[in-house]
């Protein structure tokens, strides 16, 4: 029961970092229809800016928060309006040889800079809280707190405001959001520098648990990429139980098959993925997606 | 302050990076599929190959009636541009020593000086191979030193093979090297099967009883955990449990999980640096306290400690050559000699992949100073009855050309500190055992 107590929280805390790492690839595809490959190098950027505020300045990783959100922000804003923007309304291909481009370019960018020695951030919030036999670390609390916290501002922000709605509309119909006047390139750019801090902000968050090294995006990006296939395109309910349920199943896995189980874990969210896809291809939960596409389904 | 300044400045240059590329693309207008290729990174120049790198003779020492020519593919561009560089150095450590102070090769009453050609094998195995194949029949080379990593040296040493010439190596250290029964390949190194042996056995005798191994399924991290668990079984630990998981893992907790309700004395584990960083946080953050950690690949390397700071503190890693230990020979001195030559000719501390590439040339010198000879089988047979003390440790080669004489060394972090502390002939102190819990390191 132990044991089984301790598979469900490592899952759960897993599950709540891959919800909010997928999150802004997630809501990028849903929104432009742009796959971003690039996703995990943002991730990488995101914790490296957090690491150098921690080693060279002493700065809390939880804190650089405050300045990784606004500066990825920028970037994704930048990156999106001289970059992207040109590559949306052309065929899928054009936008995964981009993303994928700058993907590689980030990755050696950042090693010429750092070097390729794997990094970690110092936390003060490392201890354990033990319940019964059960261990909750607090780090990977605090990551699942913010983690929430995120995706309920995002729910928020998509829901109730009037920007939040227009992204929505250029979501669901381009054509439409531009007839009623919604700037679209204005709108994308906006989108994408949410998504991009977001991400940043996620590799805030695991930089004082996984090793930060500049290669470490590509394995993150497929991650997101299974996640968001499971969960529907930039559903936000849909990437907390997307998230929740690979976390939970490859924990479990993990602990109750020896030898091979942390290997058979990911081969199970794949084959997870590949029955939802074959069942529900709007996968789990549907979300945003152009009009004339959920017409289809 | 300057190191502040400077990551800062790296991180600004980044970001002013992916700007550019935007910036780029942006003055083009149409098809910007075709710009998406050239965002990638440039590799670094591929030097002209054509022009070896020789390091003739300065002098040419009295009385010495010949050259023996040697060859070698290294990388100094690619994926092992820096350990190249390591063993290039070490090469050149040797090279300038034997002709400048040693006097050359003594072969019978007459000596001989040496001549060194090195190419950029660019970190490729195909191009290893090709190398190889010019160096024998173009250059026509007396005998082979091996390049950086198992893989290359799998590829050179095929080579060496098929036309019978004698290779050197001490920077492969994966045990499929030596099960292909070539008869012309010989590793000063300690094979990847031995490399947690000292570190299990001073555990062992500190009085652990039973290990767990966690491994990353790829060959060299199997070769090393298949090593431990037979190594542990022969030192009376009982293995109670082995997980194995893919490369670029980003979640071991399960792991762990399983390990602590185990309750293990020793945890072996790891694959790359990476794993070596989540192994420590996954184990603080779950409260796993095994009493002693033996992590394959990053404590001994001073950035660990580095990133890891006080939690590195207890944690045990192999190591093929310290300047701390304590093994001598008549050419280099102590360990602690070559150390202090090292620094005083290149400006920097001698990585262990220098000092075994120092020691490579050496084994051969010294079989062909025992053979009295340069006929490739007597050195063969003198290279297979070699049995000698180095300033890099003991050298004996078995059958195979695997070094069986040398014991891994392990060190152990220490207050901060990269300490060996096995085997017993090496250590400069002794093994802390057993570990504090987490929060009390």
């Amino acid at each position: 029961m132990d044991q089984f107590l301790q598979a469900l929280i490592n899952g759960v805390m897993l599950g709540a970092f891959y919800a909010a790492m997928m999150l802004g690839f997630s809501v990028i595809w849903g929104v432009m229809g742009v796959i971003n490959l690039a996703h995990g190098e943002f991730i990488m950027l995101g914790a490296y800016t957090t690491w150098v505020l921690n080693k060279d300045f002493g700065w809390e990783p939880f804190y650089a928060i405050v300045l990784v959100f606004p500066l990825l922000f920028i970037v994704g804003y930048i990156v999106q309006r001289v970059l992207i923007n040109r590559v949306v309304d052309q065929p899928i291909l054009v936008s995964l040889l981009v993303t994928f481009g700058l993907s590689i370019m980030i990755a050696n960018a950042v090693k010429l800079a750092y070097s390729a020695d794997p990094r970690l951030t110092d936390t003060r919030f490392g201890g354990v809280w033990n319940v019964g036999n059960v261990t909750i670390p607090v780090t990977k609390t605090i990551i699942l707190g913010l983690a929430l916290v995120i995706m309920a501002s995002l729910w928020a922000f998509l829901n109730g405001t009037r920007t939040g709605k227009a992204i929505r509309a250029a979501a669901q119909n381009k054509q439409a959001a531009r007839i009623v006047g919604i700037d679209i390139n204005k709108i994308y750019a906006l989108t994408f520098g949410i998504c991009i801090a977001i991400t940043g902000v996620a590799g805030t968050m695991i930089s004082p648990t996984l090793a930060v090294h500049p290669f470490m995006g590509a394995p993150l990006t497929l991650r997101a990429f299974a996640i968001t296939a499971l969960a529907g395109l930039g559903s936000i309910p849909g990437a907390l139980m997307g998230g929740m349920l690979l976390g939970i199943v490859e924990s479990m896995i993990g602990i109750y098959v020896d030898r091979i189980g942390t290997n058979l874990a990911i081969v199970a969210a794949f084959v997870l993925l590949v029955v939802v896809l074959v069942t529900r291809p709007q996968g789990l939960f549907g979300g945003l997606r152009p009009i004339e596409q959920a017409e289809q389904l | 302050m300057k190191v502040r300044r400077f990551h800062l400045l790296a991180l600004l240059l980044v970001f002013v990076m992916v700007a550019a590329s935007c910036g780029d693309t942006s003055s083009t207008t149409n098809a910007p599929s075709t710009d998406a290729p050239t965002t990638e990174a440039p590799t670094t120049e591929a030097p002209t190959t054509d022009a070896p790198t020789t390091d003739a003779p300065t002098t040419e020492a009295a009385g010495c009636v010949g050259t023996i020519t040697l060859g070698a593919a290294v990388s100094e561009t690619g994926r092992f541009a820096r350990e190249g560089k390591d063993t290039r150095q070490g090469y050149n450590t040797w090279l300038d020593w034997v002709n400048d102070e040693y006097g050359g090769i003594k072969v019978g009453d007459d000596c001989y000086n040496v001549e060194l050609i090195m190419y950029d094998d660019e970190g490729d195995a195909d191009r290893t191979a090709t190398l190889v194949e010019q160096l024998i029949s173009e250059d026509q080379v007396d005998f082979l030193l091996g390049p950086y990593s198992s893989g290359l040296t799998m590829s050179a040493s095929a080579t060496a093979e098929q036309y019978g010439i004698i290779m050197v190596e001490g920077n492969g250290a994966s045990e499929t090297i030596f099960e292909r029964g070539f008869q012309n390949i010989f590793a000063v190194l300690t094979p990847a099967g031995n490399y947690t042996q000292s570190a299990l056995k001073s555990l062992a005798d500190a009085g652990a009883e039973t290990v767990v191994v966690a491994y990353e399924d790829t060959a060299f991290p199997t070769s090393v955990a298949e090593g431990a668990i037979r190594w542990a079984e022969e030192y009376g630990l009982e293995v109670l449990a082995v997980e194995t998981y893919p490369l670029e893992v980003t979640d071991v907790s399960a792991i762990m999980t399983k390990f602590r309700d185990l309750e293990p004395d020793v945890f072996v584990g790891g694959g790359h640096f990476n794993d070596a960083l989540l192994f420590v946080r996954a184990a603080k953050e779950l409260d796993f306290n095994p009493k002693g950690m033996v992590i394959t690949v990053g404590p001994s390397n001073p950035s660990f400690v580095e990133e890891v700071g006080s939690d590195a503190n207890f944690i045990l890693g192999p190591t093929q050559w310290e300047g701390t230990m304590s093994w001598s020979d008549d050419y280099f001195g102590t360990s602690g000699d070559f150390f202090d030559r090292y620094v005083e000719k290149w400006g920097e501390p001698p990585t262990y992949q220098a000092a075994e590439s120092a020691a490579t040339p050496l084994s051969l010198q010294l079989a062909i100073e025992a053979a009295g000879s340069l006929d490739m089988d007597l050195v063969r047979q003198a290279m297979y009855d070699l049995d000698v003390e180095t300033f890099y440790g003991p050298i004996n080669f078995d059958e195979t050309g695997k070094n069986v004489a040398k014991p891994m060394g392990s060190i152990q972090i220490q207050d901060g500190v990269i300490n060996v502390v096995a085997p017993s002939e090496a250590a400069v102190t002794d093994l802390q055992y057993p570990a504090l819990p987490w929060d009390e390191k």
